[in-house]
């Protein structure tokens, strides 16, 4: 089930937050969420459900293992149990076709390429067992006794299927205490009405400006190819961190604190910062659990970053595309490690901003082009050497159509509302008048990101119509 | 002493507390010194309760905003469940999702949970009204239009096929694929944009009227070309004429939008040098002198029957046949018609400029009998649908969907026998040839399930049309011309 559209946010959420406030005590609330977790995973996966349940089973067994045999021969063979199962399936389920079709390539061999559709969240939900087998094995985390409870962990559907990868860590104390203020449901159900605003009215209308001038590159003019690829990056932003606020908004009113998963990536002053900002849970899932895998002995500072990089690619998708895009940014980080942080603050803010957001822009252009060919198009285009010339009378046109729309989403890229916060935080009537001003605009964002929905079916489509 | 003090300690104490708990508003007494009895009050507010009042008027504020939040969800809830659901868009010519039926199968592919979903997504109460507010309303907050004309360029987003007004409602659904990090959208093959170059899929609105972008053919042409070659060689006794049909971006682009769209003209000529021993049938001339009447939709991206009318003499006078004057047909006109273009663009241009559809009846007596697309399953059939058997008026209504092949006879009895590989835009020809020829086979290059050289052997066909637009002719739907005459 997507969070973006009307069944879930008017059908699933309000029947779920109503079963959520009649239950009493943790317990059952727990169960709850459970039993809403499982419908809403087995809604979009009512086959998949299966393996999801069975790589909760496993690792739950493992990590009991772990938790017995703490230190012994008992404990590294349970983790490697689950481990190698976890990346077992993640590869079986997400790469098979893709690693089948490149040795068919390679050898020129004939191997049968099966078709396996990708189950929803298996990226995402696969790292958090991941995570916590590791933490076990570490002995940062008990073992969760209950099953349960483990359960509640993993399928917690606010961030089931998209993120941001929760460590059970962070959520062990609140499976089975936590109190929910007022204020924490305020809070989240406004970020859930922001993420769905930045999901509804900017990502997906960005989209439409991303695929006219990207779907179709051979048509573009180097002006526009940036255009397009411009709006592409704030598609996928806001997409992305819509997601995550909504995530993160939805466990709040469970009583959850998720961390950030997003902090304004495009403040960024350089590539390195950018990662620090983008998609926090999984740069830090990489760094605790993969950096130092000491599979490169003393050259392990650089070897280790291109091989979280190439991971980074690969976890994206099943092409080669986001390998590349993946290694792209390994070397610009490479880059900035060799410069170092010293000599990189010598050089003007602002060239480092440009610099930035021009690395950033590309690799989202990479990230976009699955063709490759595409993708050298784009580049011929958009490096001056296209067939359609600089500027054409459409770009002009989309961009006056769009002008507000543009505007309105480059400044939210900016930190706007912590902004407001700081300066409102300091004065309690300011505070009181801020925190009213974010109730009625909450309100209003979400009726209109509803009101939108309702034309999101229509699906229109030309080549086939004539 | 000692145990006294800590008795009054506590009395103090829990005089304090009682306080505390009747919250009396705090103040100092000031005496006056030179009059005794004589003293002011003065409020203060303790820190603390000072504290609890904003924590208090805080809490307000929260549940507040749950409730006003809560009222929202509530009111939505009632709205999607409770109000009537729609059955139909008129706008966007289909029926809307049905609620899914249950079985084992359609539960484990999905179908039936997506089904339910899509079902409360789709028939909204009042849909067309909120559609048309977003229309109006919210979607000019995006920018403004551009230039003198007024002008809006949409392009191709996120979308889904949908093959024609009957399949539609099933095939309704745009899948947000956000739920994983590849945001990767399902293109149907058929989609798959075009080799660079090739076609764009773009529209522009501009003097209330919307126009699907040319983009060229590219070297294609010469391929729609040799496929037409081909059939010659597979059916030398057969008379075969290509005509490929301008669209609305030939003739209605103002000059300073020219740039946007390609020459269907230049396109034209060069597949008329590759063809054979074809022939062809120039039918954008007498258009471009016809420009000035609506033989063009303004808002759907077809052609209108009056444009089919002129192109159809101009086959007549190439093939030899008899042709009726437009004076031995019936006119009707449908006012009120927004076509498929505002379905694409969703533009309040069109939708509040809405046209009249016109269409024209013979008055001759025909024998109209349809086939699935491996010819079998005939059912007899009017040549024009009924408008009120069908969602909506317009272009599909009155020459209904694309997948069959139609057959029929007519009172002509020259013993020409036409077979006519189309797109939709050949449907509009149809009623204009009634006049023409004995009988004519309708099939649709993209629907057609049975090898093209037999079945024209099958049904003694004397002549052979292809005619369909330039979009059709050198873009995707090309392969299928050939594709048919090697099944």
């Amino acid at each position: 089930m997507v969070f973006s559209r009307l069944f879930f946010i008017y059908i699933f959420l309000p029947v779920c937050l109503l079963c959520y406030a009649l239950a009493r005590g943790t317990k059952h609330k727990n169960t709850v969420l459970i039993i809403f977790s499982l419908i809403f995973y087995a809604w979009g996966e009512p086959v998949y459900i299966f393996l999801m349940l069975a790589t909760a089973a496993v690792n739950y067994t493992a990590a009991l293992f772990i938790g017995k045999y703490q230190g012994k021969v008992g404990d590294t063979a349970a983790t490697i149990t689950a481990v190698v199962y976890d990346l077992l399936m993640l590869g079986v389920f997400k790469y098979s076709g893709f690693i089948l079709e490149n040795i068919n390539a390679l050898f020129s061999s004939s191997l049968p390429v099966p078709d396996i559709r990708l189950p929803i969240g298996i990226s995402f939900y696969t790292f958090q067992t991941i995570s916590y087998i590791i933490d076990c094995h570490w002995e940062k985390v008990k073992p969760q006794r209950s099953f349960k409870d483990f359960l509640l962990f993993l399928t917690l559907f606010p961030q089931l299927i998209a993120g941001p990868i929760v460590r059970y860590s962070s959520i062990e104390k609140e499976i089975n205490e936590r109190t929910i203020s007022m204020s924490d449901v305020s809070y989240g159900l406004n970020r859930v009405a922001l993420g769905l605003a930045k999901k509804v009215l900017l990502a997906d209308q960005l989209s439409l400006i991303a695929e006219s001038f990207l779907g179709n590159i051979g048509g573009s003019t180097m002006l526009g190819a940036w255009y397009g690829a411009i709006a592409y990056a704030m598609q996928i932003y806001f997409d992305f961190s819509g997601y995550s606020d909504i995530a993160i908004g939805l466990g709040r009113v469970f009583g959850f604190h998720f961390d950030e998963n997003f902090d304004h990536p495009f403040m960024c002053r350089d590539i390195t910062e950018f990662w620090q900002r983008w998609h926090i849970s999984l740069g830090t899932f990489f760094r605790d659990y993969l950096l130092y895998v000491p599979i490169f002995g003393k050259r392990r500072k650089y070897g280790g970053l291109f091989l979280v990089w190439l991971c980074t690619g690969i976890w994206h998708g099943a092409n080669w595309n986001y390998i590349i895009w993946g290694l792209y940014y390994g070397l610009f980080i490479f880059i900035e490690l060799l410069i170092g942080k010293k000599k990189m603050k010598v050089i003007p803010v602002f060239i480092r901003h440009i610099y930035s957001k021009f690395i950033i822009i590309i690799g989202f252009a990479i990230f976009y082009f699955e063709d490759l060919g595409k993708l050298g198009t784009f580049f011929k285009t958009a490096f001056g050497f296209g067939k359609n010339g600089f500027i054409a009378v459409q770009d002009k046109i989309s961009f006056v159509n769009n002008i507000f729309l543009i505007a309105a989403a480059v400044i939210c890229c900016f930190p706007l509302i912590r902004s407001i916060k700081d300066i409102t935080d300091r004065r309690f009537a300011a505070k009181a008048t801020m925190s009213s001003a974010a109730a009625v605009v909450s309100a209003l964002l979400l009726v209109i990101t509803s009101i939108i929905l309702v034309d999101a079916t229509t699906s229109p489509f030309l080549y086939y119509q004539f | 002493m000692s145990k006294n003090k800590k008795n009054s300690d506590a009395e103090t104490d829990k005089n304090i507390s009682a306080e505390t708990n009747k919250r009396p508003e705090p103040a100092i007494s000031i005496e006056a010194s030179d009059r005794q009895g004589a003293s002011i009050d003065i409020p203060i507010k303790a820190k603390k309760s000072k504290k609890l009042r904003r924590k208090a008027a805080m809490n307000n504020i929260s549940l507040a905003n749950i409730l006003l939040l809560g009222a929202v969800f509530a009111g939505g809830f009632t709205y999607v469940t409770l109000f009537p659901h729609e059955t139909k868009a008129d706008d966007e010519n289909r029926y809307l999702a049905a609620f899914p039926k249950f079985s084992i199968k359609a539960y484990t592919s999905g179908d039936f949970t997506d089904g339910v979903a899509d079902y409360f997504d789709d028939t909204v109460h009042a849909r067309a009204d909120i559609k048309q507010f977003i229309a109006d309303t919210l979607m000019p907050l995006k920018g403004m239009k551009y230039g003198g004309e007024k002008a809006e360029l949409y392009g191709k987003g996120f979308e889904k096929p949908v093959t024609t007004a009957a399949a539609a409602s099933t095939a309704q659904r745009t899948t947000a694929t956000t739920t994983q990090m590849q945001t990767t959208t399902t293109t149907e093959p058929a989609e798959d944009t075009a080799a660079d170059g090739e076609l764009t899929n773009n529209i522009l609105i501009v003097n209330k009227r919307g126009v699907n972008l040319y983009g060229g053919a590219w070297g294609t042409e010469q391929e729609y070309a040799s496929y037409l070659n081909a059939y010659k060689e597979a059916l030398p006794d057969v008379n075969i004429y290509s005509m490929v049909l301008p669209t609305a971006s030939s003739f209605y682009l103002p000059d300073e939008y020219k740039d946007l769209s390609q020459s269907e003209k230049e396109d034209f000529d060069r597949i008329e040098a590759a063809l054979g021993n074809i022939m062809s049938i120039d039918a954008y001339t007498p258009l471009e002198a016809h420009k000035d009447e609506p033989i063009y939709s303004r808002t759907d991206h077809h052609w209108q029957p009056l444009g089919a009318y002129y192109a159809a003499q101009q086959f007549a006078l190439t093939a030899g046949v008899p042709f009726p004057d437009i004076s031995e047909y019936e006119k009707v006109t449908l006012p009120g018609y927004v076509g498929t273009l505002y379905m694409y663009t969703q533009s309040a241009t069109l939708l509040n400029n809405p046209e009249d559809f016109v269409y024209y009846k013979p008055k001759t007596n025909v024998s109209v009998t349809q086939y699935d697309t491996h010819f079998g399953n005939p059912v007899a059939a009017d040549l024009l649908l009924d408008p009120s058997q069908m969602p909506n008026s317009g272009y599909y209504m009155v020459f209904g969907s694309d997948e069959r092949i139609v057959h029929v006879n007519t009172e002509c009895k020259n013993g020409r026998n036409l077979v006519i590989f189309k797109d939709s835009y050949g449907n509009a020809l149809l009623p204009m040839l009634t006049g023409s020829f004995e009988n004519i086979y309708l099939c649709d290059i993209r629907y057609f399930d049975l090898n093209a050289a037999e079945f024209i052997k099958n049904v003694q066909a004397t002549d052979l049309l292809f005619t369909m637009c330039s979009f059709s002719a050198v873009g995707v739907n090309r392969h299928c011309i050939y594709n048919n005459l090697i099944k």
